[in-house]
């Protein structure tokens, strides 16, 4: 009982030795207005796979990982080395809280998305994990370059060194693919882009202001061609697919968070009532997924080689 | 008696015949106006124009033949199968419950086609055809099996045992699959309710021999219907071979069931309410309500379709949700109204 006692006192003694030694408390004030304090800087993160995107290219790795759906479709996380992480979720609304208990996470990253008023993987993953650690995060906002921003601050609290030559060459390489892109942009002031997602349903066209990288194309000076109504949450128009010729412009960006977007609407035989598809001037739309300046200045780079091959005198 | 009698059958005879007509210039006016009722407002003389003299650079036209004209073929063709194969498989296992959902044929081509995106990573319509096809005849073939077990053979009562159990089994499959695979979810979630939306051409060309095929052998087996209705002594008193017969019939419905729901997907209801409806008009006899079935069924999924397309504008509510919405009130009332023939 007393060496019991004794071995408590030195345990603590240990610590209040240590104390001084260790970090200072970490704080964060999170998108939905809460503040995160800690005792200590967070070691131990689970991130969901649009903060892992944003973290792990600045030298930030999260010991778990959970998806929006299977992990090797996920775009965000494309040629990130994500080796030695516990994926703890491959669906929407969806994580193994077993696997996350035993990753014993010191902290939480999420985005919080303001139209939703969620956090990434919606309501139930959000309460499930707060039971483990306080959730925090960056939040989606009106555009993607706030976001990198946003996530590097978030990095360099955590401990990153964002003079690290790899972030410096992501962020040149990014630069120049942005000063490309607005070259192109600017050599074609006629040119009008639709972007748009295909169901087997229906022809969904994109509202500019609900997509943070549609918002930064249009401030670059790409023409985007709004719809008249969107939906309630302000994302879409539905267009039934006998009135896909409703828009007609120079070229179609197609959300590529899925292959089989661009399969279905190539197997409608309406999608060619738009000029564009049918002279084959379509290309991919990274929709809501760009997380990181690596991943933005492939994006752009691919945009910047469709719209100089477009003819931009196709739609009237 | 039958001096009678005679001239009384005529009458009747003649009377239906006329229904007939009836209803293939009610089914024909149902396909006028789903090549004029859709999401885009056309105007009849330019569907008309359209149709006689097709110019495939004209928007509206291509519209007409792209979208309106294989989506009401298929909507025809599924409507055919599911109302003749449900009036033959009621009479086929005198069960007034049989249909294509009850028997596993839904599940099996669900199954199979659940199975081919999950594992083989399907992903478009046309490719499902076969797939739903082959998993109808197999979950038929299953269900058969079963209920041949034991000395009495396929029974009625244990073909329809047989059908709900292995139903169950499908489903469950059905659902483990889905539940782990959102993906797969995400792309059979339309092909699931049941659709005519999206069908192009090459569907409708791929399904229309084995619906003409299962048409007839489905009418060639009406007189076999009408022994087996008789209960089985009976038939087999007048020198039919009942087992033969029933495999005759199921192989009917497998064909067309098969063939629908590759095509549309698994519909709800049609299959189940169109017979006994032809039933109480026409009275007991297979040779009436199996054309009667067979003609009733495309205008009440047509009729469904063309609601879905203009209810919720601009988008469009599915065919299954709207016949299962209203088949079932219909088919309460029916229930209510009087009592079912016995079969």
């Amino acid at each position: 009982m007393l060496s019991r006692r004794l071995t408590a006192l030195l345990a603590l003694s240990g610590l209040a030795l240590a104390a001084p030694v260790a970090a200072e408390p970490w704080i964060y004030s999170d998108g939905a207005g809460q503040t995160v304090a800690l005792d200590e800087v967070p070691q131990r993160i689970i991130a969901s796979q649009d903060a892992a995107a944003g973290l792990i290219p600045l030298g930030i790795r999260p010991v778990g990982i959970y998806a929006d759906g299977p992990i090797a479709d996920a775009k965000a996380l494309q040629g990130l080395d994500l080796s030695g992480i516990e994926i703890i979720g491959q669906a929407w609304g969806e994580v193994d809280i077993e696997k996350a208990a035993a990753l014993e996470p010191d902290l939480v990253i999420a985005e919080y998305w303001p139209l939703d008023k969620a956090w990434s993987g919606g309501e139930k993953v959000e309460v499930a994990l707060s039971y483990l650690a306080p959730i925090t995060g960056v939040t989606q906002g009106a555009s993607i370059l706030t976001l990198i921003e946003d996530y590097e601050a978030l990095a360099q609290s955590l401990g990153a060194d964002l003079s690290a030559p790899q972030i410096a060459a992501d962020k040149a390489e990014f630069s120049a693919a942005l000063d490309a892109f607005k070259a192109a942009a600017a050599a074609k002031p006629d040119l009008t882009v639709l972007a748009v997602w295909a169901g087997a349903d229906a022809l969904y066209v994109a509202a500019t202001a609900g997509s943070a990288e549609l918002v930064d194309f249009k401030s670059w000076g790409l023409k985007l061609i709004d719809p008249e109504i969107a939906d309630d949450r302000g994302y879409w128009e539905t267009l039934s697919w006998e009135n896909a010729d409703k828009y007609q412009p120079d070229l179609i960006i197609v959300d590529n968070r899925s292959p089989t977007t661009i399969e279905t609407a190539r197997s409608q035989p309406t999608w060619t009532l738009m000029k564009a598809a049918a002279a084959g001037q379509v290309a991919d739309w990274p929709a809501f997924w760009l997380r990181n300046y690596r991943h933005y200045a492939l994006a752009l780079n691919d945009l910047t080689t469709a719209i100089k091959a477009a003819d931009a005198g196709l739609a009237p | 008696m039958s001096q009678e009698a005679a001239p009384h059958h005529r009458r009747r005879a003649a009377a239906l015949g006329l229904g007939l007509l009836a209803l293939s210039l009610a089914l024909l006016a149902i396909i006028v106006l789903s090549m004029t009722t859709g999401a885009r407002a056309i105007p009849l003389d330019t569907v008309w124009r359209a149709l006689i003299a097709a110019d495939p650079t004209a928007t509206e036209h291509r519209i007409i033949w792209d979208l309106r004209l294989p989506r009401t073929l298929v909507g025809v063709m599924v409507g055919l199968a599911l109302g003749l194969a449900g009036a033959v498989l009621q009479g086929a296992t005198r069960n007034p419950l049989a249909d294509p959902a009850i028997l596993g044929i839904h599940s099996g081509a669900a199954l199979f086609v659940v199975l081919g995106v999950a594992v083989l990573g399907l992903t478009q319509l046309s490719q499902y055809v076969w797939l739903a096809f082959a998993g109808a005849g197999a979950a038929m073939l299953v269900v058969y099996s079963v209920a041949s077990l034991g000395r009495e053979g396929a029974t009625p009562i244990k073909l329809a045992l047989a059908g709900a159990a292995i139903t169950a089994v499908l489903q469950s499959i059905i659902s483990a699959i889905l539940l782990t695979s959102p993906r797969t979810l995400d792309e059979v979630r339309f092909w699931q309710v049941g659709s005519l939306a999206g069908r192009s051409m090459d569907i409708a060309l791929q399904v229309c021999p084995f619906i003409a095929a299962g048409i007839v052998l489905a009418l060639s087996v009406a007189r076999l219907l009408d022994g087996l209705s008789m209960g089985e002594d009976v038939a087999r008193a007048l020198g039919q071979r009942v087992g033969l017969s029933r495999a005759l019939a199921g192989l009917a419905a497998v064909i067309l069931a098969g063939a629908a729901t590759a095509a549309a997907g698994p519909i709800a209801f049609v299959g189940l309410t169109v017979p006994h409806v032809a039933r109480a008009i026409t009275g007991p006899s297979y040779r009436w309500i199996l054309p009667y079935s067979m003609l009733m069924a495309p205008i009440l999924l047509l009729g469904a379709d063309i609601i879905g397309r203009v209810i919720a504008p601009p988008g469009e509510v599915q065919v299954g949700i709207v016949t299962a919405f209203l088949g079932a009130p219909f088919f309460i009332a029916l229930v209510r109204r009087r009592k079912l023939a016995a079969l």
